[in-house]
C-alpha cells in the first residue's frame, strides 16, 4: 500500500513537471548583459503568471549561424528570437517570423515607441506598418572618451596653442579628426581614436555608415534597390576617404577593430576616443568611473547619422500556437511602461519608450543614458532585405580592402556597388540586366 | 553436392548484396543526385519553397570574382603549406634517422601538434599572434624588433594561417618520411659505399627516389586535407576575409551565413570537377614514377 501511494505521488509530481514545462517559453539571444537582465525580468514574469521563461544565451560570434540553422528545422528550439535589426527581412519573407501586424498595436502602445525603433526594429519593409517584431533592446553607436585627458589643463593649453580653440567634445567630424591627431602619440602608447573597422561580421559596416550618409552617399535607393550612383557617388567616396584618413590616429591593428577590440583599446587606457555600441559601456563605467565620458557621433555639414543597433522580439512560426500565445503574453507584459522602467535599471538595457527616454530618472541612471537618448533621432540602418548578409559580407571585403590601402576608395566603392547590384538582382529585388 | 536452383540462387545473392546496395544508394547515390538537383535551384538553408533557376547559380560563380579568388587562395595555400611541410618534415626525418639518446622523447614532443584538434590549435595561435598582447610580439618587442599585426595585416594574414598549418602538420610528413627512410634496405647503401658514391649522390640516386612513392602518398593525403582547410581560417581570420578565404570558408559563408544552399552546392560541383582533374593528373604522375622505378629495378 505504502509503495502504491509513493508511486502515485511520484506520478503526480512528474505530471506537474510536465505541465509546468508546457507553460513555458524559450527565448534565444546573444550572450551579453541585457540577456542576463531579461532572464531576471523573465523570472518575475514567471512569479506573476506561472509561465516559465528561459533565456538561452549564445556567444555573439555564432549567434546568427545558430539561429538560422535552427530555423532550418521543422520546429525551432526557441519560441522567441531576439534578432538583429537586419534579420527582419529574411525572417519576414522566408516565413520564419510570425506576422504581428494585427496583434502588436493592440498589445503595445506604439505611440510610446520611438519612431526609428519602430521603423527599423519592428517593420518590414521599413515604414510599411507591417510588424514582425516588438522592440526589445534599442541600440545605437556612440563614443566613449577619456574625460580626464580632455579636462587636463596642460592638454587643454597645448590643444589651444595648436588648433586655436578649446579642447572639448567634438561636434563635427573635422573637430574629431583634430582631436584624434592631437592625442596620437604612439611613442607614449597613446592613440587618438579607434573606430569600427572589424571584418568578422558587420562592425566595419556600422563604422562606415555615419561617414557614408553624412557625406551625402547612401547604400542605395530603398524603392528601386539601385545601388550605382548612390554607394559610389562622389560624396560616398569623400566619406570613405575621410574615414580612411582617421586610420592614421588609431592604435596598432586599428584598421581591423571590432566591438571587442575597441573595448580593449579603451579599457587598457591607451585610446582617447572609441566607438562602440552603448550596451557595451557598463563595464567601462564600472572599471574607469569618471575617467570615461560619452558623446554622440559627430556631424559633417550639419548632417548627422548614427548606425542603429538593437534587436526586437520575434515569434517563431515554427513553434506551437500555444507557445506563440504565451510568447505574445510575455512580449505584451515586457512592453508595459512599468516593466520598461525596471528594464532600464539593468546595465546595458535600453528602451524604445519615448516617455522613459526623456525622463530624468533615465538620464540619472547612467553617465551615457543622455547621450544615448539624444542619439536616437539620428538613427539609420543598413539594408534589412533578405540578402542582408551577402550585402554585409561584400561590404566587409571591399571596405576592408580600401582601409588596408590595397585599392583606392573610389575603386572599392565602384566594385562594391557592382557586387551589391548583382546580389540584389540574384535576389530578385532588382531587374536582371 | 546439391545445386541451388537458379532463381533461388539469384534471391540469395540479392539478399547478401541488397542491404549494402540500399545503404550505398541512401547514403551516397541519393545525396549526390539530390545535390545536383539542388545546384539548379534557389534552395535556402531555412527551408521554404524553392524553384528551379536553371544555370543561374553556375553563372554567378563564374561572374563573382570572390569564387575565383577563393580558388586561387586555396591553391596557393595548398602549394605553400604542403611544400613547406614536405621539406621540413623530410629534413627532420633525416636528422632523426640515426639512433641517439632521448630520440623517443624528441619524436613524441614533435608529434604533439598534430594530435591536438585544429580548432584548439587555431584559438591558441590566435592568442599567440595577437598584434597587441600576443606573446610572439612581446618577444619581438623584447628583442627590439618591429611588432607586425600578424592576423590583421592583409599581407600577413595568409602567412599566419600557413605558419600554424606548417607547425601542425610537419610532424605528419616527418613520420611518413621516417617510415620511408627506414624501409630502404641497408645493403643498397653498403653497395653504394663500396662504389665510393658521394653522400649527395647517395641521397639523390638512392634515398630520394626510394622514398618518393611514400612521400607522394603523404603529399596526396596532405594536399587533400589542406584543400579542405577550414578550422584554422575560421578561428584565426573568419570565413569572410578575402586574404584567407579558402574554398571551405567560402562555402560555409555561402551556405550557413547567406543560406544559399543552391549556390553553395553548385560551387561544390565546380570544385569537385577541378579536384578530380587535379587528382587524376597527380595519380598518373605517381604511376609513371612507379613504372620508371620498376624499370630501373629490372
Amino acid at each position: 500500500m505504502k509503495r502504491c501511494i509513493m508511486m502515485l505521488l511520484a506520478t503526480v509530481v512528474m505530471a506537474q513537471g510536465v505541465f509546468a514545462q508546457e507553460k513555458s517559453i524559450t527565448i534565444w539571444w546573444a550572450q551579453w548583459d541585457p540577456a542576463v537582465a531579461l532572464q531576471e525580468l523573465g523570472d518575475e514574469f514567471t512569479e506573476q503568471t506561472g509561465i516559465g521563461v528561459e533565456v538561452h544565451q549564445i556567444p555573439w560570434l555564432s549567434y546568427q549561424d545558430q539561429v538560422f540553422l535552427n530555423f532550418g528545422n521543422k520546429q525551432t528550439d526557441f519560441d522567441i528570437v531576439i534578432g538583429d535589426s537586419q534579420w527582419i527581412g529574411r525572417g519576414a519573407t522566408k516565413g520564419l517570423y510570425l506576422e504581428l501586424t494585427d496583434w502588436l498595436p493592440g498589445a503595445v502602445d506604439m505611440q510610446t515607441i520611438h519612431p526609428r525603433a519602430a521603423r527599423y526594429l519592428c517593420e518590414y519593409p521599413p515604414g510599411s506598418s507591417k510588424f514582425f517584431a516588438a522592440p526589445c533592446e534599442t541600440d545605437a553607436i556612440g563614443f566613449v572618451y577619456r574625460k580626464d585627458w580632455f579636462e587636463d589643463p596642460d592638454e587643454k593649453a597645448a590643444f589651444k596653442t595648436k588648433y586655436g580653440r578649446e579642447l572639448m567634445v567634438p561636434e563635427t567630424w573635422e573637430e574629431f579628426r583634430d582631436i584624434a591627431e592631437f592625442f596620437q602619440r604612439p611613442a607614449q602608447k597613446r592613440y587618438g581614436c579607434s573606430l569600427l573597422t572589424g571584418r568578422g561580421y558587420d562592425s566595419i559596416v556600422m563604422g562606415f555608415q555615419p561617414f557614408l550618409w553624412a557625406w551625402g552617399g547612401a547604400w542605395g535607393d530603398p524603392e528601386t534597390f539601385k545601388v550605382q550612383g548612390h554607394l559610389n557617388s562622389a560624396g560616398a567616396v569623400a566619406g570613405l576617404d575621410f574615414f580612411k584618413g582617421l586610420m592614421h590616429f588609431t592604435p596598432e591593428g586599428g584598421t581591423n577593430a571590432d566591438y571587442f577590440f575597441n573595448l580593449e583599446a579603451f579599457s587598457n587606457g591607451s585610446t582617447a576616443m572609441v566607438l562602440d555600441y552603448f550596451p557595451f559601456y557598463p563595464g567601462i563605467v564600472a572599471t574607469m568611473g569618471d575617467q570615461a565620458g560619452f558623446f554622440k557621433v559627430p556631424s559633417h555639414n550639419g548632417q548627422r547619422f548614427i548606425s542603429l543597433g538593437g534587436q526586437g522580439f520575434s515569434i517563431s512560426t515554427k513553434t506551437t500556437p500555444e507557445k506563440q500565445a504565451l510568447a505574445k503574453q510575455f512580449i505584451a507584459w515586457f512592453s508595459q511602461t512599468e516593466i520598461q522602467k525596471k528594464w532600464i535599471t539593468y546595465p546595458g538595457s535600453f528602451t524604445a519608450n519615448t516617455e522613459l527616454l526623456s525622463s530624468e530618472a533615465f538620464a540619472a541612471a547612467s553617465p551615457y543614458n543622455t547621450t544615448f537618448a539624444e542619439s536616437l533621432d539620428d538613427l539609420q540602418d543598413f539594408w534589412n532585405v533578405p540578402v542582408y548578409n551577402e550585402l554585409i559580407a561584400a561590404s566587409v571585403r571591399h571596405l576592408g580592402a580600401a582601409l588596408d590601402g590595397t585599392v583606392a576608395s573610389a575603386d572599392a566603392l565602384n566594385a562594391l556597388a557592382q557586387e551589391h547590384e548583382m546580389i540584389m538582382m540574384e535576389a530578385g529585388l532588382l531587374e536582371m540586366k | 553436392m546439391n545445386q541451388i536452383p537458379g532463381r533461388r540462387r539469384d534471391w540469395i545473392q540479392w539478399g547478401f548484396v541488397g542491404p549494402a546496395l540500399l545503404l550505398l544508394i541512401a547514403m551516397n547515390v541519393f545525396p549526390l543526385i539530390y545535390s545536383i538537383v539542388l545546384s539548379f535551384t534557389n534552395a535556402d538553408l531555412v527551408g521554404g519553397e524553392w524553384k528551379f533557376v536553371g544555370g543561374l547559380n553556375y553563372k554567378f560563380i563564374f561572374k563573382f570574382a570572390k569564387y575565383g579568388q577563393a580558388l586561387r587562395t586555396t591553391a596557393l595555400f595548398v602549394l605553400l603549406a604542403v611544400s613547406a611541410e614536405l621539406v621540413l618534415g623530410f629534413g627532420l626525418a633525416l636528422a632523426l634517422l640515426e639512433r641517439f639518446r632521448g630520440k623517443t622523447l624528441v619524436l613524441t614532443a614533435l608529434m604533439v601538434p598534430m594530435m591536438l584538434p585544429q580548432a584548439v590549435i587555431a584559438l591558441f595561435w590566435k592568442l599567440v599572434l595577437n598584434g597587441n598582447y600576443g606573446i610572439f610580439n612581446q618577444l619581438l618587442a623584447g628583442l627590439g624588433f618591429r611588432q607586425p599585426q600578424w592576423i590583421t595585416d592583409p599581407d600577413l594574414k595568409l602567412l599566419s594561417v600557413l605558419l600554424v598549418d606548417v607547425w601542425m602538420w610537419t610532424p605528419f610528413m616527418m613520420l611518413i618520411s621516417l617510415a620511408a627512410l627506414n624501409a630502404i634496405p641497408g645493403y643498397i647503401y653498403e653497395a653504394a659505399a663500396i662504389d665510393r658514391a658521394s653522400r649527395w649522390r647517395i641521397f639523390r640516386r638512392i634515398t630520394l627516389p626510394m622514398c618518393t612513392p611514400l612521400l607522394g602518398l603523404a603529399v596526396l593525403l596532405r594536399a587533400t586535407d589542406a584543400l579542405k582547410q577550414f578550422d584554422l581560417v575560421m578561428a584565426i581570420t573568419g570565413p569572410n576575409d578575402p586574404a584567407t578565404q579558402t574554398l571551405s570558408a567560402l562555402l560555409y559563408q555561402a551556405v550557413f551565413r547567406d543560406g544559399k544552399v543552391g549556390l553553395g552546392t553548385a560551387y561544390s560541383y565546380v570544385i569537385l570537377v577541378l579536384v578530380i582533374a587535379l587528382a587524376s593528373i597527380f595519380l598518373r604522375y605517381m604511376d609513371s614514377l612507379q613504372a620508371q622505378q620498376e624499370e630501373v629495378a629490372r
